[in-house]
C-alpha cells in the first residue's frame, strides 16, 4: 500500500469534482482525505486529496491529468507548505 | 434563432453529414430544426444502434460519428454504444435531449442523469446551460472527440435551452491542436535499444490507424524490417499478406505471432495498450523483452508493463524519426518468416458441413481489396480476424475493448452510408444478430446493400467453447437450438435471404452474396461444436497455446 497526497486544479465546470473522484475510484485508489476550494476568481477548484492504493502514484496522476478541465496535478511531498496548510485545515475542522 | 437551431448550425459548421438517431419528447426542438438542415438524419430502430452505427461510421471514415436520442430511455439506450466507442477510442459526439432546466433534479418524466451515468465512459461531457454557449460547446466537443487519443463526448441539452430564442454567435477558434512530438532524447534512446537488439518485434495496435500513420508505419517497417504482430485493432496496419506480418497476437493469435513475442528481446509497441486479451498472463508476457512504447496517451505507457523507453506524442513523427536500418536482425527475421510459412492455416476440416474459416477465406479472396467487414462478437469474430485479409485497419470494424454483441449490423450500416458503393459485409452469429436484429428494417428503409453472413451454430459458441474447455463441458445457457428461421425473419423485413448448409454450396453462395445489388442475408449453418483454434486459456501465458490436436489430452489431464 502506498499513500500520497495530490493537488489538483480543475476548471469549475459541470461535474468537475465528481469526475476526478470517479477516476480515483475506478482506478482503485481509496480516498482518505479531501478538501476542495473555489479559487478567488471563481474559475477553478483547488483540490487536495490523500489516497491510498496498491498501484503506483503515476497510474492515477496520468489519468487525472488527461481530464479535459484539469490544468494541474501534482504529488505533494510530505512537509510541503500545502500539506501543512491542509493539516492545519483538518485540525481546524 | 432557437438554441436547437444553434446546435444544428454548429453541427453543419463542423462538417457533419450524417446523424444517427431516434426522436422523442425532450429532443423534439432539435428534430424540428433538422427539417431545415442539409444534414441527413438516419432513423434507426433502437438508440443502441444509433450509437453503434455512428461508431462504425467513425471507424470506417476516421471522422467524428454523431448520434442523438431523447432524454430518459433514449439516452440510456445509447450508453452501450458510447462505452463501445470509449473502449476502442473512437471519435464520437452523442447528443441527448434532457428535461427542462427547472425540472432537472425533480425526477421528472423521462429524466435520467445521463451526464452522470456516462461519466466513466466518455472522454468529456457537457451540460448546456444557455443557448448562446451551444456553438462553443459543439466546437469543443468535436475538437475533444478527435484530438490526441480520440473518444466519445456527450452533450446533454435541456429542452428549454433548445427552445430559447437568442442571437447566434458564431464560434470558431480554429485551434487545430498540434500533438506534441516525442522528445529527441526518447528517440535517441529508442534507436539505441533497436540497434542493440537481435530479435525485435513490433506490436502494432489500433493507434496506428487512428493517428493516420499508416504510411509512416509502413515506411518504418520497410526500413527496419522488424517482424510485426498485430492486436485485433492493429490488423491491416501492415497489409495482413505482407511478408513481415506474423498475424494477430494473443488469446486467438497465431502460433508464429505469439512465439515471436514470447522469445523477442525487444518489443516495440506502437499505439497499443497491453490489453489482457493480447498479452495473456501479464507477468509471463514477452519475458525477455525490453519495451519501447510509442503512444499519444501517456497514461497508457507503463500502465501495465513498464516501458524502458517511452516515446510519447505524435506517432507519425516518432515513426519517421525511428526508421533506421537494422542489419543485425536478418537471421531473426528469417526465423520468423520461416515459422510463418510452416504454420499456415489448415482449411481441410473433416465432414461436409460448412467450415467457417474456409468460408471466410474464400469470401475474403473474392470480395475485393477494399471490402469492409463489420463483425459481431464471438467465435465468428475471431475467425474473421484470423482468416480475412485486410489492407487497412479501417476495413475491419470489430468491437475490441468492450466486445459488444450486436455491434456488427449497425456498424455495417454506418460504414455503408459513409461509402455507398463499397462492398460492406456484416459477419454475425446467431446469438449476436438478435441483439440488434431490428436494424434489418433500417437496411431496407435506406436500401443499403450490406451483405450479411450469419454463422449459425445454434449456440452462444464462444461461451460454449469455454464451457467445453475450461468448465468440464458443463454447458450452461448456451444452447440456441430454438432459433427462429432466420431466412423468414429477414424476408419479413424485406431482405432477401438464403440458406447454406453444405460446403459444396459455399462457392455459389459467395457468388450470390456478392452479386446481389441490395441487402442480402446468407444463413450459414455450421457445426455446433466447431471451436476457435488456437486458444490461450484464461490466466495462461501466451507460450501455452492450446491447439486443436492437443486438446483431447490437455482437457482430460
Ligand atoms: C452484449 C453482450 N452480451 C454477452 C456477451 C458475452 N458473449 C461473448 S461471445 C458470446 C456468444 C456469441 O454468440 P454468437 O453471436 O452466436 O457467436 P458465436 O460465438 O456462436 O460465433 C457471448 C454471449 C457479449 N460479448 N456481449
Ligand atoms: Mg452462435
Amino acid at each position: 500500500m502506498i499513500k500520497f497526497t495530490l493537488q489538483v486544479r480543475v476548471k469549475q465546470s459541470e461535474g468537475a469534482l465528481v469526475r476526478i473522484l470517479g477516476v480515483t475510484r475506478r482506478r482503485r485508489f481509496d480516498l482518505l482525505h479531501l478538501t476542495a476550494d473555489t479559487t478567488e476568481d471563481g474559475h477553478f477548484l483547488d483540490i487536495l486529496m490523500t489516497v491510498q492504493a496498491d498501484r503506483a502514484e503515476n497510474t492515477l496522476v496520468r489519468q487525472i491529468e488527461k481530464l479535459e478541465d484539469v490544468s494541474q496535478v501534482e504529488v505533494v511531498e510530505p512537509g510541503d507548505a500545502v500539506s501543512e496548510h491542509r493539516a492545519a485545515r483538518f485540525t481546524a475542522c | 434563432m432557437k438554441g436547437a437551431e444553434f446546435l444544428v448550425k454548429a453541427l453543419e459548421h463542423e462538417g457533419v453529414e450524417l446523424i444517427f438517431g431516434y426522436p422523442g419528447g425532450a429532443i423534439m426542438p432539435v428534430y424540428d430544426a433538422l427539417l431545415d438542415s442539409k444534414i441527413r438524419h438516419i432513423l434507426v430502430r433502437h438508440e443502441q444502434a444509433a450509437a453503434l452505427a455512428a461508431d462504425g461510421y467513425a471507424r470506417a471514415t476516421g471522422k467524428v460519428g454523431v448520434c442523438m436520442a431523447t432524454s430518459g430511455p433514449g439516452a440510456t439506450n445509447l450508453v452501450t454504444g458510447i462505452a463501445n466507442a470509449y473502449m476502442d477510442s473512437v471519435p464520437m459526439v452523442a447528443i441527448t435531449g434532457q428535461v427542462s432546466t427547472a425540472l432537472m433534479g425533480t425526477d421528472a418524466f423521462q429524466e435520467v442523469d445521463i451526464f452522470g451515468i456516462t461519466m466513466p465512459v466518455v472522454k468529456h461531457s457537457f451540460l448546456a446551460k444557455t443557448a448562446t454557449e451551444l456553438p462553443r460547446i459543439v466546437h469543443e466537443a468535436f475538437r475533444i472527440a478527435r484530438s490526441g487519443r480520440p473518444g466519445p463526448v456527450l452533450i446533454d441539452l435541456p429542452k428549454d435551452i433548445a427552445n430559447t430564442v437568442a442571437a447566434y454567435e458564431f464560434h470558431d477558434d480554429d485551434t487545430n491542436e498540434q500533438i506534441a512530438e516525442a522528445s529527441a532524447e526518447s528517440i535517441t534512446r529508442a534507436i539505441a535499444l533497436m540497434r542493440e537488439s537481435s530479435n525485435p518485434v513490433v506490436y502494432a495496435g489500433g493507434g496506428i490507424g487512428m493517428a493516420n500513420a499508416l504510411d509512416e508505419f509502413r515506411a518504418f517497417i520497410a526500413t527496419t524490417r522488424i517482424p510485426v504482430v498485430a492486436t485485433l485493432k492493429g490488423l491491416g496496419a501492415l497489409a495482413t499478406t505482407h511478408e513481415l506480418a506474423l498475424g494477430m497476437m494473443g488469446m486467438h493469435g497465431t502460433k508464429t505471432a505469439n512465439h515471436a513475442v514470447q522469445t523477442c528481446d525487444l518489443l516495440v509497441c506502437v499505439g497499443a495498450r497491453f490489453d489482457d486479451r493480447a498479452t495473456g498472463r501479464l507477468n509471463a508476457f514477452a519475458p525477455n523483452a525490453k519495451v519501447i512504447h510509442l503512444d499519444v496517451d501517456r497514461a497508457e505507457v507503463s500502465k501495465l508493463r513498464r516501458a524502458d523507453v517511452p516515446v510519447i506524442g505524435n506517432l507519425r513523427y516518432a515513426l519517421k524519426a525511428l526508421a533506421c536500418k537494422l542489419p543485425n536482425i536478418e537471421p531473426w527475421r528469417r526465423e520468423c518468416t520461416t515459422a510463418k510459412e510452416m504454420h499456415t492455416w489448415d482449411y481441410d476440416a473433416p465432414g461436409t458441413e460448412v467450415y467457417a474459416p474456409s468460408f471466410l477465406k474464400s469470401l475474403s479472396d473474392r470480395a475485393g481489396d477494399d471490402a469492409i467487414v463489420a463483425c459481431d462478437v464471438g467465435q465468428h469474430q475471431m475467425w474473421v480476424a484470423q482468416h480475412f485479409h485486410f489492407n487497412r485497419p479501417s476495413q475491419h470494424l470489430s468491437s475490441g475493448g468492450l466486445g459488444t454483441m450486436g455491434f456488427g449490423l449497425p456498424a455495417a450500416i454506418g460504414a455503408q452510408l459513409a461509402f455507398p458503393s463499397a462492398c460492406v459485409i456484416n459477419v454475425s452469429g446467431d446469438g449476436s444478430i438478435m441483439m440488434n436484429l431490428q436494424e434489418l428494417a433500417t437496411l431496407r428503409r435506406y436500401d443499403l446493400p450490406v451483405k450479411i453472413v450469419l454463422f449459425d451454430n445454434r449456440a452462444l459458441g464462444m461461451v460454449r467453447q469455454w464451457q467445453e474447455l475450461f468448465h468440464d463441458k458443463r454447458y450452461s445457457e448456451v444452447d440456441l437450438s430454438d432459433n427462429p428461421d432466420f431466412c423468414r425473419v429477414a424476408e419479413s423485413m424485406g431482405i432477401p435471404a438464403f440458406r447454406v448448409d453444405d460446403r459444396a454450396e459455399v462457392s455459389s453462395a459467395i457468388d450470390r452474396l456478392l452479386a446481389e445489388s441490395g441487402p442480402v442475408l446468407a444463413h450459414v449453418l455450421i457445426h455446433q461444436e466447431a471451436n476457435v483454434w488456437p486458444i490461450v486459456g484464461p490466466g495462461r501465458s501466451n507460450s501455452e497455446m492450446l491447439h486443436q490436436h492437443e486438446v483431447a489430452r490437455e482437457v482430460t489431464r
